[in-house]
């Protein structure tokens, strides 16, 4: 395969539903309803793509379980750094992996 | 304010997200280096792409023997929740400028959405958006070719662990939002295992889709089910 090609059409398939909305919403005005609708998406879009997605970064499903443990304990913590969630994250699985 | 004051301030919320990205970018690059992607490959991926979540599970794609239009297509699936982000994003920007809303859109990633969503009315401008694309584009970019370059020192037991970074850099994102409300929280709860149950009785290369159906079912559910002041804006 021609990773070069693919990364273009990749690209293309990528911009066009970056692109569009911005140009079809000049034509259409929102109700509530839909402006909430969009305001929910980005938790359920963060949601799903965390699970299951999470569950299979190693064959044993419970090592992504505790990184993601890891990253929700850690994320209740007020003004915690993106940073430091994503670091100790990756520590706590090296840590993980040195053991078992 | 001003337009290089705007654009400072998007520069400076979204510096946290440089060492989110990173260890997501050398994954990706530690990744496609495995499947035989040379660091111009990879470079050029991210540089073109700009979608961790979709070149991450191309190079998955690739690593189990997928096609080339199975890859683009499975892209372009899971990209079309851009669609969604780009739409919320250009409501809270507003009028925009034609070549505005092209050179923004590049731009659109899970990253700068989480953000513009944590950010109030006033300062949410289009230099401010401009702002955050340069450091999350940057940072991706340069992050990658790091990568790129030094998988082959990176120990097998740092690679396999940076599987968790971009997972750990949702879950950062999300949890702020969600949990001063326990409507919030059951919804997000709800949508995951919808989509853990969707996952699993879809067959393999579906997986996109059911990301797709989660998230729209998920906020429609919402919708009814969530309080509009527990909605931001």
């Amino acid at each position: 395969m021609n990773y070069l090609l693919l990364s273009v059409f990749m690209m293309l398939v990528t911009i066009i539903p970056r692109i569009l909305p911005g140009f079809l919403l000049d034509h259409i005005t929102l109700g509530a309803k839909a402006r909430k609708f969009l305001n929910l998406i980005p938790f359920t879009a963060m949601s799903a793509l965390i699970f299951p997605g999470v569950l299979t970064i190693d064959e044993r499903w419970w090592i992504g379980l505790v990184g993601a443990l890891v990253a929700i304990g850690l994320s209740l913590i007020k003004k915690m750094p993106t940073f430091v969630v994503v670091i100790a994250s990756v520590l706590a699985l090296m840590g993980i992996y040195a053991i078992v | 304010m001003r337009k290089s004051e705007q654009y400072l301030k998007g520069v400076k919320v979204s510096l946290p997200v440089i060492l989110g990205y990173l260890p997501v970018a050398i994954a990706f690059a530690v990744m496609a280096s495995e499947v035989g992607f040379t660091p111009l490959e990879i470079i050029a991926m991210s540089t073109l792409v700009f979608a961790g979540a979709s070149q991450i599970m191309a190079v998955g794609m690739i690593g189990t023997g997928a096609s080339m239009l199975s890859v683009v297509v499975a892209t372009f699936v899971l990209n079309l929740r851009h669609f969604i982000m780009g739409s919320y994003i250009m409501k809270r920007l507003g009028k925009t400028k034609t070549v505005h809303k092209i050179t923004t859109a590049h731009g659109i990633t899970d990253e700068a959405f989480a953000i513009i969503s944590a950010t109030p009315d006033h300062i949410c401008t289009v230099p401010y958006l401009f702002g955050i694309i340069t450091v999350t584009y940057g940072s991706w970019v340069v992050g990658t070719a790091i990568g790129a370059f030094v998988s082959v020192l990176i120990p097998a037991v740092v690679s396999d662990a940076l599987g968790i970074a971009l997972f750990a850099l949702f879950i950062s994102l999300l949890v702020p939002g969600i949990k001063k409300s326990w409507r919030l929280i059951v919804l997000v709860c709800f949508t995951a295992l919808l989509n853990t149950v969707l996952t699993w009785l879809l067959p393999d290369n579906a997986s996109s889709w059911a990301i797709i159906i989660s998230c729209i079912v998920g906020a429609l559910v919402g919708v009814f089910f969530v309080r509009d002041e527990e909605v931001a804006q």
